[in-house]
Order: C-alpha cells, then structure tokens, then sequence
C-alpha cells in the first residue's frame, strides 16, 4: 500500500473512531495514543518516508504534516470541550492514591562517622593518606619501634600470610609509609581496614576501622595536640563535652595518652554505657617517639609531632547506640535502611 | 592485675575515698576500677529456727517460725533444703539490704503464705559462692545479734588495674603503692625482713653454675632446711582471698604472697630431689622433652632457658617449674630461686609453647635486677615464719654479667619546648624526687640515674613522660591555637569514592561492608587472581582475603532473601588482593565498587520501575555520568561466573563489567531469586575522574533536526554495533541518538529485526539546511547497509 493510500486510510479510520467515541473517562486519550503516540499511526508513517524516493520526499512530508496537524486540531477542540463541559471527569481521579515509592539508599554508619572525622581534620588543614592492607611486619612493627619478641606485640594478635606479610593490625604503618615519600612538614589523617586475630563476638570482629592522624613540624608541642584533639572532641561530640588525658602507652608515642570524652549520654554523672566512671575511652594519641623518626631518616633534633589513632567502629557504636559490632558487616536492608 | 587497699596500706598511709585512689591511679597511667568486698547487707541478725512445718501450696518449701531476739518471733518462709528446727541461721528481717544496697528485703507472700523477712546462704552474703543451703551459724551469740558482729567482715577494696605493656614495675603491691606515694605525696615505707640463718653455708648445700649467662645474667639461690609443708595460717590464706587467689600450702602460698607483694617471680625446689646438689642453667637442645608441674610434656627448642640439676632439667627458666622437683607433701628442705631472666628469652619460650603464667608474664615485662637479694630474703623469712625450718647462711649469688645502673642527661628546656608549658626547676627536682630518680642538677641539665625497677626509662625522652605523668597531663594546658604549614599538602586519592557514594544512595543502594576474609572457595568464582592466603586464620572460614567484590555482596543477598527481603539494591566499595610475584607483600591491592540488584521494587497500584538489565544499564550510565564519566558505553562480555555478561567502557577503557551470576554461583550462595551484579575497577575509575576535564559547552545557538530511521537487520545483530557505525558515520553534528523502538514479528521476517532510531542533528555553527542533514542520514544508511547489511524499512 503506498503512503498516499495509508494516509487515506488512517483519515478514514480517525472520522470513525471520533464518532463511535465513547464518554468513557480517558477514551479520547486512548484515541491521541492510537494516532499520535511515538509508536502511534501517523509516526509510523513518518518512518516509512525513507523509502520515498529523493525527489518525492518533500512532498511527501508536506502530506504527512497536514495530516498530522489535521488529527492534532481535532483532538485538542474536543479534549477542551471534553474539559470544560465536566470538570467532574478530573475530579473522578482519586488522588489520594499512594504515590510512587522511591526507596531512597544509604550510606553505611561507619562511612558516615569516617567522613564526619575526616571533615574535622581537613578544615584544620590535614590532608589524607592511605596505607595498604596487607603490610609487611617492618611497617606495621618494627619501624613503629615494636621489635619482635617484645609484649607490646600482645597489644595486637596478628593475622600473618608469611612471616614477614601480615594483614596491618593498625592504620600506624601508613604514618611510616607517608614519612618515606614525603619529607616534613607532614599533616595527615590515615583511615582505613586493619585486621585483629581475636575470635568474632559482639565486642569485637576480626577487622575494623581506624583513622590516623600525624602532624610532624619543627616546634610542635603536647599542648598543641591537646588542644586539636580537645577542639575534634567537642565538634565531634558536641560543644559541651569535656576531654581528659591520661598517660598510657604506645612503643610509637612518648609521652603516650589515652584520650576521655565526658559521656555523653549520662552527661559524665555515670551511667552503664560510661562503666559508672563519668568518662568515654575514645583515642590513643602521642608524641612521635624518636625511634620512629630515626626509621624514616627523619632528624629527630629538628623535628617533633603527634600521632593519634581511633577506631571508627567504636565511634560508631557510641553515636548510634549500636550494641553488636557484627550488625556494621552483616549486610542487613532492616539495619542498613536505618542510617 | 587485682590490688587489695588494706595490702596497700601495709606500704604507705592512704588517705582519701576509693574513687580517689582510682581517679590517682588512672591519672598516672594506672587505668583503674575499683569493687568494695566488705560486707554488703544490712539489717541481718541472728535468730533461730523453732518450729519447721510444710508450706500449703509448695512441697519444696518451708514455713518457719524464727526467734530474732527480745521475743520477737518471725513467721519466714525457706526453700533450702537444710533448713530445720533447732539450727541458728541469719536472718534478714524486713527492710535489711543485700548486695550493696541493691536488693531490699519487703514482706512478701509467697504462694499465699506471707514471709516476714529471709534466711540466707553464704553467698547471699557474700562470704562464698555457697548455695545449696542455709548458713547454719554455731555461735553463744545472743539471739538478734548483727551477724556482722558474730562474723568478722573485713571492709576491703579491690582495685583492677589495666597495665600497659612497659610498666611490669606495677605487677605487685608494692610497684603500685609507688605509684600511689607519688600521687598522693606520700612515703612507701620500707617491708622489714627479719632473716634468722641458720651456721650452715647455703654453699655448702648447693652450687650454681651459669651455662648461658645472655639468658641469665644473675641467679641467686638460699636453702632453707626443715621445713613442715602443710595448711597456710589464716591471715595469709585472707590475704591471697582478698585478691582472688585460693591457698594451697604454706610454701606455695608463701612464693605466691611475695610474688603479687613485692612483684618478683621466685621458685621453690624440693632441695632433695635435686641432684648432686647443683643448678646449671643452660639452654635446652632442639627436640629436648621436658615435663611442667602441670604434668605437660613440653617439646623445647634451643631458645628455651632451662634449669637443670647434675642430672636433668628441673624447671623451665622463667616460665614453670617441673614436676620432678615439686615441692610435696612430704618435702623438708627447700631451694629458692631468685634470678634475672631475659625478657625476650623468656617470651620467645611462653609464646611457642603459648604457656603464658604469672612468671612469664612479669619476666617479659622485665624484672628488676637489684630487687633480686631482697626478694629472696623476704620469701625466706616468709617460709620459716609459715612453714617453720632453717634458713641457711647467706646467698649464692651468682652475678657473671653485672648491670649498670642506667644514667643519661634531661635537660629541662628540651622537655618544656616538646609539653609546651614551662616547669621550674624546683618542680622537676620534686618530680624527680617521688620517681626515685638521683639527679645532679648542672644549671637546668640534670644527670639522671634511674632506679633500676624502672626499666622502661632509657631515654630522655621517657622522662618527659614521666614529668608530664606527674605534673599530670591535665594540668598542662591546652593550646587553643593551631597553625601548620600548608606545604603538607597531598591530593586525596579517594575522593571520588564519596561522590559516588552520594550518588548510589540517592539511586537507593545501601552500602555494605562485607568481612574480606572469606572461605577458598568464595575466592574461586569469578576473575580476581589467585587469592591470598594466611597463616593463621581464625577458621576456614576466613582463611583467605578476597580476591573479587562480589562474594560479599552475594552473601548479604543470601542473608536478606532468607529474611523475607523481596527487592533492595546494595553497594560496597573496598579493596581485594591477588598474589603478585613483583610486590614485596607478594599481594597487589586494588580497590572495587560492588553493586547488586535484587528482587523486585515494593508492588505498586501502577508499575513504575522495572529492575531488568535495561534499566541496571540505565542506572550505571547515570552514576558515572553524574560524577562527570562520559561515554559510557556496554559489549557483550564473556566474564567467569556470570550466565550473562556485559563489558563496560567508558571511551575505551574497561571500567567494570555487570551481568547475572551463573547457576553454580547461585547455588553456593543459596539464593532463589537471581540478582544482577556489577563490579567496577574503582582504581581504574579514580584515574579517569582525576583526569577528566572540566568544562562546558556553550548552549546552542542555532536550532537541532531530527530525523527518525527504521532498520531491518538480522536478528542476532547486536544493537551496540549499530549504534557504534551510527556513531562513527554522524560526525560532530550528530548529537543525540535515542533507539525508540524493537520490533519483531512475520512482515519483517522471521530471522530478522527492526530498530528504529531517532537522530538529532544540530551545529555550534549555523542552521543546518534539510539538505546537510539528508546527506548525513544517507551517509548513516550507506554504512549500515554495508557493514551490517542493515536495510530500511
């Protein structure tokens, strides 16, 4: 059938289907989709003009486009007619039917409360780094002043793929890796995946996360690191928390401190979560200790810094009240959904 | 490590509350907590069972009538089986407390009887773990006398202290009271031991000869003779209890009193099954056997430190002492060992044969070389006064490696500049001063000569420590400015990530993070590399680090589909690991995004979302796009584990690769619904993010044509290569290309198909004329035709 004939037909076809229309809600909406839709009649014929011959096309196009525009003027006159004689057609519509669903996703607590600690420490001017997973003991113990055969090494039961290849136990090697490449001043958050040889229960899981920070310059003091990791406490925690320093121990750092927050959930007057003392555990932090310069080729006359170090989960544990560590790696929707 | 306050107080005055002691303790490293074990009830008084009868409703049950004194008569009723007429019990009369305060005694009824009060066990008042009973009381006591006036209840605190690593100084009392005396100003009062010995020469009793003098620089040996092995006396069987240690005998009992007292390790010997009366210590041989007094057989390597007597071994240095010198019922004369032992002998030796006891754990904390002769002398003393006997004249020392005590300089303006406070020189003389330290002060520097109990200062720089520690570092106050140098500037490399992190969750994807240890065969599936092993994995079930994203996410669908999850989408970004010859780990880390399909979106009045593979398509395209990755393009793909499978480019690079996992995969992972996944070389990614170029083009000026071309080619012809020939023949005036229609059926043959194109042209230029663009659509056509025999419809 040639177009010319098609044409007629569809003409034909459309002054019939107008007639027998029914008052049917959406009946002539039916009718545009037939003739006008993108896979409707008139568009089919439409594709059929590359078979035209060149010289007929544009002819042909003309006869197309009145035939379109014919059918168009047709509808829009009795959809407006349709429209004003009943607006009661509109109001049929229940439009308390639900509306679509559109399950939003989410992005998991522990990126979260990752990003939220990176945020704090990239506005104090600390770039980020990142060490690998898989380290060799030199890294993650050695270079870091923990010698072999020495008790610090109980601090962390290792996973170990040769003697010398272990999963990193903490995000610390990155602070030997960094200092290799890059020569001070250095102001940098490590965070990352560290592994512990300790059996899976609700306390603890064989890997997790931690963020490391290191700040190597020529005049930097305790004082100093008091006072930055006071000032992330209080954005972190809110600006009412009190911090509280105390002596502890890392082979890395000298002096060493472990860092409190006041518990934020009894406001430090001792409650279950806080173990009655009043006080959170949240960070172990420190002076460079000398050693580890002198594992770098740093001079350790010219140069002093602060480490520090906190695992994310526990973080994240704290700020969501979440009681089983395992629910962070489970992959379950009814807890993911939630963050 | 457990401390009892009244055994602290033997060494210094302690004033203040327990929370205090605990605040001083923690504030000096110490971190401690602290129980109170005095006596934990009130209100309970002595009375006296009088008439015993069954309980109405409960056969287990008793109802007592009981005389708590001045005539007062109690109707209580009892569950214990023991209770009878007659006995003298505890009672806890109507309103006494129990458990610190914590349970209240009230009239209650029980199983319609009313009770007046409570008859206790043992360990409802906290004497022992005694339960089966009543405490039955045989005492001339007054009826209604407080049972802790019949009972003797020593008010007690326990503290718990978490030691770190370097300070084995604080195993004992003794290292502890130090730490307190510093704290609170307070002197530690020197332990006196009152040493009577005996005419007889140790020497001649026993000889020592030190075969490996690096393992044991120092030991010294006292004998004691006569000796009646047998029960302890109650004040020290309360004092190891005070600490939640139970007694044994007199001699153990003794060694481990100045064990937790003064913090030294000793051990004793029976003196008579020694032989040829002499102690050789020598390394043991590779495959050596010997048996502990937890009658182990051991398998010793030459690390390993032994003791041995002419004959054999007799105790492992450090670490336990054999079964063959016990020290028995029967024993009479006694050996006393006193030594310095290395600290990395002695953990080399705990850890293999992983026997970690009291010793070991203080050896490898190392030991004080000086505190050695007193130890030893107290131990002495200590035995004749429990144990009775001898002790022989004076002590075989044998000291082949003689220690120097340590000495380094501290110079005070170095150790103000790293606190950043000033200290006065006065402060540091005091600090130095409780420490222990002898100093010589040479205008601000001073000479330090260490006690030689602090083996964990070596340097000057733990002495700053120790200054900050004491002055507490509280009190050093903290600086509110912080300055640093912009030149410690680097890019962060994973900055993308966040980005599309965002975006996945605004396309509602959770993310996930799985455990990247898995089992083998999670690491078989699909093309990763030869996964990395370890040593010594927790199970085999996470004996290997993932070699591909995928698993990890298959395993979190697995765990939703059996909890009725219908529909979800998940993410997860992370690294996996192949071993690799070239790194120096043998491992080459690289970084993945993960996203799994599942399942049908929530059923709806009208269906809005289809979850097939032109939609997961669609979805991919759109993320990367949104952070700025364009030309994203997909080909048939042939990829290990998937049934269906699609290559993804973005221009030409491989970025990743999606499809629908094979039947065996679904199997391992037990899941009835096939999910759709898609693994994405983050690294590669990254680089083409950090490379890509900002920038715009100006809206256009001049307006777009459009022409529609409808296709008739083979069936199996893939849609991409059309598309491509389209792409490469339309030029810079082809903007667009949208394939609006798939048509199949019998009026465009059986073993064919139609596809119709929608073609946008427009020029930054000018207006195109209708003739330019039929050129290009012929152009189109002519390609097509020849390379894909594509005809028009």
């Amino acid at each position: 059938m040639s177009i010319t004939d098609q044409i007629q037909k569809i003409r034909a076809e459309f002054s019939s289907d107008l007639k027998s229309l029914s008052s049917e809600n959406g009946a002539l909406d039916q009718i545009r989709i037939k003739y006008l839709g993108r896979k409707g009649l008139v568009a089919s014929l439409f594709v059929q003009m590359g078979s035209v011959g060149a010289d007929e096309r544009p002819k042909m196009g003309q006869v197309l486009n009145e035939l379109k525009s014919d059918i168009t003027a047709e509808i829009d006159n009795l959809s407006s007619v349709d429209s004003d004689s009943s607006k009661s057609v509109t109001s049929n519509i229940d439009y308390t039917l639900p509306g679509d669903p559109i399950p939003g996703g989410s992005i998991h607590p522990l990126t979260q409360v990752m990003e939220e600690i990176k945020s704090i420490f990239t506005r104090m001017g600390f770039s980020i780094a990142y060490g690998p997973e898989i380290d060799t003991d030199f890294y993650n113990f050695e270079a870091l002043n923990i010698p072999q055969h020495h008790p610090a090494r109980d601090m962390q039961d290792t996973f170990y793929i040769t003697d010398n290849v272990l999963l990193r136990t903490h995000t610390s090697d990155t602070q030997i890796h960094f200092m290799e490449n890059h020569d001070p001043p250095v102001r940098i958050i490590a965070p990352g995946r560290v592994y512990r040889n300790e059996d899976v229960s609700v306390r603890s899981y064989c890997l997790f996360h931690q963020i490391e920070g290191l700040y190597v310059d020529s005049k930097v003091t305790f004082s100093e690191l008091k006072g930055t990791l006071d000032y992330f406490a209080r954005e972190l925690f809110g600006q009412n928390v009190k911090t509280r320093f105390r002596p502890s121990y890392f082979p890395f750092t000298e002096p060493s401190a472990e860092m409190d927050v006041s518990c934020i959930f009894c406001k430090a007057k001792g409650c279950g979560i806080c173990k009655k003392t009043g006080w959170l555990e949240i960070l172990g932090c420190g002076m460079v200790d000398p050693e580890v310069y002198k594992s770098v080729n740093y001079d350790p006359k010219k140069w002093t810094g602060f480490a520090f170090g906190m695992g994310i989960e526990r973080m994240a544990m704290l700020k969501y009240g979440v009681q089983d560590i395992r629910l962070f790696y489970g992959g379950d929707v009814r807890f993911l959904r939630q963050f | 490590m457990k401390v009892s306050l009244n055994w602290l107080k033997d060494y210094l005055d302690v004033s203040g509350t327990d929370e205090e002691i605990s605040d001083t303790l923690t504030a000096l490293g110490l971190e401690a907590s602290f129980e109170n074990t005095g006596k934990s009830f009130t209100g309970i008084v002595l009375g006296k069972v009088i008439e015993c009868g069954p309980h109405k409703n409960a056969d287990k049950l008793s109802v007592c009538e009981v005389d708590i004194g001045e005539g007062e008569i109690q109707s209580i009723v009892c569950g214990a089986p023991n209770v009878k007429s007659g006995i003298q019990v505890p009672v806890a009369k109507v309103g006494a407390t129990l458990n610190n305060g914590e349970f209240k005694i009230k009239q209650a009824k029980l199983r319609g009887v009313v009770s007046h009060g409570m008859i206790c066990s043992e360990r409802e008042l906290a004497i022992s773990d005694e339960h089966e009973g009543i405490m039955v009381l045989d005492t001339k006591a007054k009826l209604g006398t407080p049972i802790e006036e019949i009972l003797t209840f020593k008010e007690d605190t326990l503290f718990e202290i978490d030691l770190t690593p370097n300070r084995g100084d604080c195993l004992s009392h003794l290292g502890v009271a130090r730490e307190l005396g510093i704290g609170s100003n307070v002197d530690v009062k020197q332990r006196a031991v009152d040493l009577n010995e005996s005419t007889i020469p140790t020497s001649n009793e026993i000889k020592v000869t030190i075969a490996d003098k690096d393992g044991c620089p120092r030991y010294a040996a006292r004998v004691v003779k006569g000796v009646k092995v047998g029960p302890s006396p109650k004040w020290l069987v309360d004092r190891l209890a005070s600490i939640g240690q139970s007694s044994i005998n007199n001699i153990v009992d003794a060694a481990n009193y100045v064990l937790m007292d003064f913090g030294h390790p000793m051990h004793t010997f029976d003196l008579d099954s020694i032989s040829g009366n002499e102690i050789i210590v020598r390394y043991a041989k590779n495959g050596e056997k010997f048996t502990t007094l937890d009658d182990e057989q051991r398998d010793l390597k030459d690390f390993h430190l032994l003791i041995c007597d002419g004959e054999r071994p007799i105790a492992l240095a450090g670490i336990m002492g054999g079964a063959n010198s016990e020290i028995a019922d029967g024993t009479t004369n006694i050996l006393i060992e006193s030594a310095y032992f290395s600290p990395t002998v002695v953990r080399k030796g705990a850890k293999v044969l992983d026997l970690s006891t009291e010793a070991s754990r203080r050896f490898e904390r190392d030991t004080d070389m000086d505190g050695i002769i007193s130890a030893i002398n107290q131990l002495a003393a200590l035995i004749v006064d429990v144990a009775g006997g001898e002790i022989c004249n004076g002590v075989v020392d044998e000291y082949p490696a003689e220690k120097k005590q340590r000495t380094f300089d501290f110079s005070l303006e170095k150790c103000e500049a790293l606190l950043g406070t000033p200290i006065s020189e006065k402060q540091i003389e005091t600090i130095f001063k409780s420490l222990q330290i002898v100093y010589e002060n040479k205008n601000g520097s001073f000479q330090c000569t260490i006690p030689t109990f602090r083996n964990d200062l070596e340097r000057e720089v733990d002495l700053y420590e120790e200054v900050a520690r004491v002055i507490g570092y509280d009190n050093i106050p903290s600086s509110a400015q912080f300055t640093g140098s912009y030149n410690s500037f680097v890019e962060d490399e994973q900055k993308l990530d966040s980005l599309l992190r965002v975006q996945l969750q605004s396309l509602g994807f959770h993310e996930h993070y799985s455990n990247s240890l898995q089992h083998e065969k999670d690491t078989l599936h699909f093309a990763g590399g030869e996964a990395v092993q370890l040593k010594n994995p927790l199970s085999q079930d996470m004996a290997f680090i993932r070699n591909s994203i995928i698993p990890g996410i298959l395993m979190a669908a697995s765990h939703n589909e059996k909890r009725q999850e219908k529909g979800f989408k998940l993410f997860e970004i992370g690294a996996i690991h192949n071993q690799s010859k070239k790194s120096t780990t043998g491992s080459k880390e690289k970084f993945h995004l993960g996203l799994l399909w599942y399942g049908v979106s929530q059923s709806h009045w009208r269906n809005y979302e289809d979850r097939d593979l032109f939609r997961i398509k669609g979805e991919i395209s759109q993320m990367l796009q949104s952070v700025g990755l364009v030309n994203i393009s997909f080909k048939m793909g042939n990829e290990t584990g998937f049934q269906i499978s699609l290559k993804i480019y973005s221009g030409k690079t491989q970025i990743g690769s999606v499809g629908i996992p094979d039947n065996k995969v679904l199997k391992q992972y037990d899941l009835n619904v096939c999910p759709t996944v898609c693994d994405l070389l983050l690294h590669n990614l990254r680089e083409l993010w950090q490379n890509r170029k900002a920038g715009y083009s100006p809206p256009p000026a001049f307006p777009s044509m459009s022409r529609d071309i409808a296709l008739q080619v083979f069936q199996e012809l893939p849609a991409e290569d059309l598309l491509s020939t389209i792409r490469k023949e339309g030029g810079k005036t082809l903007k667009n290309i949208a394939l609006f229609d798939v048509y199949q059926s019998d009026d465009v043959g059986d073993n064919n198909k139609s596809l119709a194109f929608s073609l946008k042209f427009q020029s930054e230029t000018a207006t195109l004329t209708d003739t330019e663009v039929d050129a290009d659509v012929e152009k189109i056509l002519n390609s097509l035709k020849k390379a894909h025999g594509a005809t028009q419809r």
